[in-house]
């Protein structure tokens, strides 16, 4: 268990190009505690790998600080802040083989030759590995580079561990399995981590917290169940899951609630509020007060007209786990997904569908003056 | 020194990392004092009169106006014009059949025949040109005959025939390689789909397959233009009364010593240089088509029997014809007695033997110059290599440009810049090993810019960072990372720097001094003293070493012999 801290303030980053100057990274506040498994998270481009790049010293600060344990690292070189960091394409070194490899930071450390040996088996046994210590990553497997890639960062003990999408290049069956396996290595260890992916699912599954970025902004830092059910945007509410909006006039206040009207006259009284920035109140249709949002699979969906919204049913697409009914509703503005664990009897593709929205799971986007 | 970051008490120590400023800064000083400095000093001593001092009082036009009312120089500029431009056109002309049908006729032993082709690029034309002399020169042993039985006059081989003859057939491969890589490389879907669409092959070579590797035949033309008009030895042998620019260089410097003089003509052939090299620049742009695809389809091949006939007559034909004076060499070196018969009477080790003590020393210098110079090369070239293709910095294109300068420089014309900078002043190197050393570096660092640059550009950057996050400093990622991975193409590199530098001639022939006196040095005094079979002897040894380097560097890189010269 570490005591380690790092403190990121007001941290940015613009690129010159030769025709403009392009902000990667837009004044970014954050707080990483202990042994936390920390994600970063957001579509390709929003500014997560320049952060993380940042914390490792490959790319400058163009303005802010990060702070370890009280200390500006900014001041250091990459080679001075002792951290650990697995890379999307794994960056072993081909010609030296797997122990080597693992090996590589001790050197520099100047241990000594049987330590080294020792620290080495140690992490190798921890990672499944002991037996390849002498093939040459060319001659390993996706998921063998990986482990190879995760041992060399983390064998010298290193203050955090940085991972830059480390499971973007294995297969689907292979990723869960690894994904697994980086958090079981991770608590462990007790070792500070940060993550990034462009994957929510991958997100949501293995951080302790996770902060959703995007067009360098950090839009929303929480735990994976608060960032699903409680989003602070359309983007987040859109971004982690599927999300249903269908846009709706306020009709009044009473007490903690707000009674709203969607375009069919069907009203609900909703209690979870959030008021939109500005640029999202934009996106607003005009004449609408806010959005009320609803995931796909807190819906119900039956055949009699009984729920909010009446809509035929276009596609049915059976996916195992569950299946998604696609419902064509003249009164959203976009096809609505509907999940549901086990086929609903009698809904058929061309048939009429009803569909219900239960009020405490939905909630309503609105315009800040409304 | 250390590398290390210890943890002291969970407080990281903070330690400066010397190593990349310190290399940097040396880089850039040495690319600037032997470099730019030189060449720079050249140029401004062409705007001052011969034995007045640099100063901006004494700018003057005065060498060029000299330059362009003298008659002789008047006519050294239209000679290295109209020789230039043949050999270009002659080259091209001869080149472009064989990169065709080496790249689309069906035909066997095409590699050999493209290893064969290098021959003429790394054997130095000046040692071709006197087997010409031998063959075809006033008592050449073909001149007899070809008068007595077909009863044709032949023009003199010396004078301007001559040389064109000579340097055509030295340059040639140039535009070969360098075409037939590009056709090799071309996208065959691109031809098909004019087939497809019911072209003829007359009309799909003329509106496709042309106007594709029109760029690269531009290429390989200036790239012969410039070798063409920059070449001393040729010229030096077979020119006679007929001066080119680089002889009339060295003319003004061996005859009046008039440095000054030598520089304006040096300019004026760096203006002719430099505006081929505007001219391709202006021909290519908006030209550069990317069809070169990673498939490991080739296109179709033609193997109609015609085709096949004439491809190996050509192409077999050719070779055989630009080999001559390298086959004459290497037989001549073995006649002992060679008068007046198409071949030699007696054959044996004689001329070896009679020049092996004179040998020696030459010899000897000249792996030890070429030594010095490749080691230096190897350790700048490499680091101006990693600076630009890893380093993001204002003024790069200016780097990049001052490595690749030399390499359009004509090689008297470094010869020139480096008398007029090391003759006086600060640094005074004239007469001994060290101007060589320096000059051969200088001439030469764009081979290991250029192979070490694609080197480092296939390696990984990740790996570097990957180093750094372990905590290695610069040195260290340096010497077990970076170095380790590229080192196939820094060894080849410097094997290629190494062998052509052996018979060196261009800058050699201005810097030399009795106590450095080289092999190419050594062929030339033979020639010039009409010593032909020792001549050939040496010449032989000479052609032998550098190929057989050319050789190891390319199966230690895994390319071929052609695809290093592309």
């Amino acid at each position: 268990m570490t005591s380690n801290y790092l403190e990121i303030r007001n941290l940015s980053k613009v690129f010159n190009t030769e025709h403009e100057n392009v902000t990667a990274v837009d004044s970014i506040n954050l707080e990483i505690k202990g042994d936390e498994f920390f994600t970063m998270l957001g579509p390709s481009g929003c500014g997560k790998t320049t952060t993380i790049r940042m914390i490792a010293g490959l790319e400058s600060v163009t303005l802010g600080n990060i702070l370890f344990n009280g200390q500006d690292f900014t001041k250091f070189s990459t080679f001075q802040r002792n951290i650990g960091m697995v890379f999307q394409s794994y960056a072993l070194f081909p010609h030296l083989n797997v122990f080597e490899n693992v090996a590589y930071g001790l050197h520099i450390r100047k241990i000594l030759k049987t330590k080294i040996r020792e620290r080495v088996t140690h992490i190798l046994d921890l990672l499944n590995m002991s037996e390849l210590a002498s093939r040459l990553p060319p001659d390993l497997s996706g998921g063998q580079q990986q482990r190879v890639a995760i041992a060399r960062a983390l064998v010298y003990d290193p203050g955090m561990l940085l991972l830059d999408e480390p499971l973007a290049n294995l297969d689907a069956k292979l990723r869960v399995q690894m994904r697994e396996e980086i958090h079981r290595i991770q608590k462990e260890l007790g070792i500070m981590s940060i993550y990034v992916t462009h994957d929510q699912e991958e997100a949501m599954a293995v951080s302790d917290r996770l902060a959703v970025f995007n067009m360098g902004k950090l839009i929303q830092v929480g735990t994976p169940h608060e960032v699903y059910t409680r989003p602070e945007s359309l983007f987040v509410s859109g971004f982690i899951g599927q999300a249903n909006f269908f846009p709706a006039h306020i009709v009044n206040r009473n007490g903690s609630g707000v009674r709203v009207a969607l375009t069919n006259g069907c009203e609900l009284v909703l209690t979870s509020l959030v008021a939109l920035e500005d640029k999202e109140a934009e996106s607003v249709e005009s004449g609408f007060d806010g959005v009320v949002m609803v995931r796909p699979e807190r819906h119900t969906l039956g055949t009699s007209a009984i729920g909010s919204l009446n809509g035929t049913v276009r596609r049915i697409m059976f996916l195992g786990n569950y299946t998604r009914y696609m419902v064509n509703c003249p009164d959203s503005r976009h096809e609505v997904f509907v999940d549901s664990p086990r086929p609903i009897s009698g809904i058929e593709e061309g048939g009429k569908a009803s569909i219900g929205i239960y009020e405490p799971d939905a909630i309503l986007f609105h315009k800040k003056n409304c | 020194m250390a590398y290390a970051n210890k943890e002291h008490g969970g407080k990281l120590v903070r330690k400066f990392d010397w190593l990349p400023y310190f290399s940097g800064i040396l880089t850039i000083f040495v690319l600037f004092s032997f470099l730019l400095y030189p060449i720079s000093k050249s140029v401004i001593l062409s705007f001052v009169k011969s034995g007045e001092p640099m100063d901006l009082a004494n700018f003057t036009l005065f060498n060029f106006e000299n330059f362009f009312q003298s008659i002789s120089y008047q006519k050294a500029f239209i000679h290295s014009l109209v020789v230039s431009l043949s050999v270009t056109i002659i080259a091209t002309l001869l080149a472009l059949p064989a990169a065709f049908a080496i790249s689309r006729i069906s035909m066997p032993f095409r590699n050999i025949l493209l290893a064969l082709s290098v021959i003429p690029l790394i054997s130095p034309p000046f040692i071709g040109a006197y087997s010409w002399v031998i063959l075809l020169g006033k008592s050449g042993i073909a001149t007899h005959y070809i008068q007595s039985w077909l009863g044709i006059e032949i023009p003199s081989i010396y004078g301007p025939s001559g040389i064109i003859l000579a340097l055509s057939l030295s340059y040639y491969p140039y535009v070969l390689l360098i075409v037939q890589g590009s056709l090799a490389a071309t996208d065959p879907n691109i031809e098909e789909c004019a087939f497809v669409m019911g072209s003829k092959r007359w009309r799909v070579l003329r509106t496709i397959t042309f106007p594709l590797v029109m760029p690269s035949i531009a290429a390989g033309a200036i790239l012969v233009f410039i070798k063409a008009l920059g070449n001393f030895g040729v010229p030096a042998i077979l020119g006679g009364e007929y001066y080119v620019l680089p002889t009339m260089i060295y003319f003004q410097v061996h005859g009046y010593f008039n440095l000054n003089g030598a520089s304006a003509i040096a300019m004026v052939n760096v203006l002719l240089t430099l505006l081929a090299i505007l001219i391709l620049t202006r021909l290519n742009k908006g030209r550069s088509h990317v069809t070169v695809t990673g498939g490991t389809r080739r296109s179709v091949q033609i193997k109609g029997r015609g085709a096949r006939i004439f491809a190996n007559t050509y192409c077999w034909g050719l070779l055989l014809i630009a080999l001559t004076p390298h086959l004459i060499v290497f037989c001549s070196s073995f006649a002992e007695r060679w008068a007046g018969t198409l071949f030699p009477t007696k054959y044996g080790l004689a001329n070896y033997f009679r020049i092996l003590p004179e040998v020696q020393t030459p010899f000897t210098n000249s792996i030890i110059l070429a030594s010095l110079a490749t080691v230096i090369c190897v350790v700048f070239g490499t680091l101006v290599a990693y600076t630009s293709v890893r380093r993001r910095f204002f003024g790069k294109w200016a780097l990049d440009l001052t490595i690749m300068l030399p390499f359009v420089l004509p090689g008297i014309v470094t010869g020139v810049a480096y008398l007029t900078t090391f003759n006086s002043g600060l640094i005074v190197l004239t007469g001994t090993s060290a101007i060589l050393v320096l000059a051969y570096f200088v001439r030469r660092i764009a081979y290991i810019f250029r192979t070490v640059s694609a080197a480092i550009g296939q390696v990984d950057n990740k790996l570097e960072e990957a180093s750094a996050i372990c905590g290695a400093t610069w040195g260290w990622t340096m010497r077990k990372i970076t170095v380790p991975l590229v080192s196939p193409g820094i060894i080849a590199g410097g094997i290629l720097v190494f062998a052509t530098l052996i018979s060196e001639m261009s800058v050699t022939i201005l810097l030399y001094s009795a106590r450095w006196k080289t092999m190419s040095i050594a062929i030339y005094e033979y020639v010039i003293a009409d010593e032909l079979l020792d001549a050939s002897a040496m010449g032989s040894i000479a052609i032998a070493a550098t190929l057989l380097l050319v050789f190891l560097s390319s199966k230690i890189i895994g390319k071929s012999m052609a695809e290093m010269f592309r």
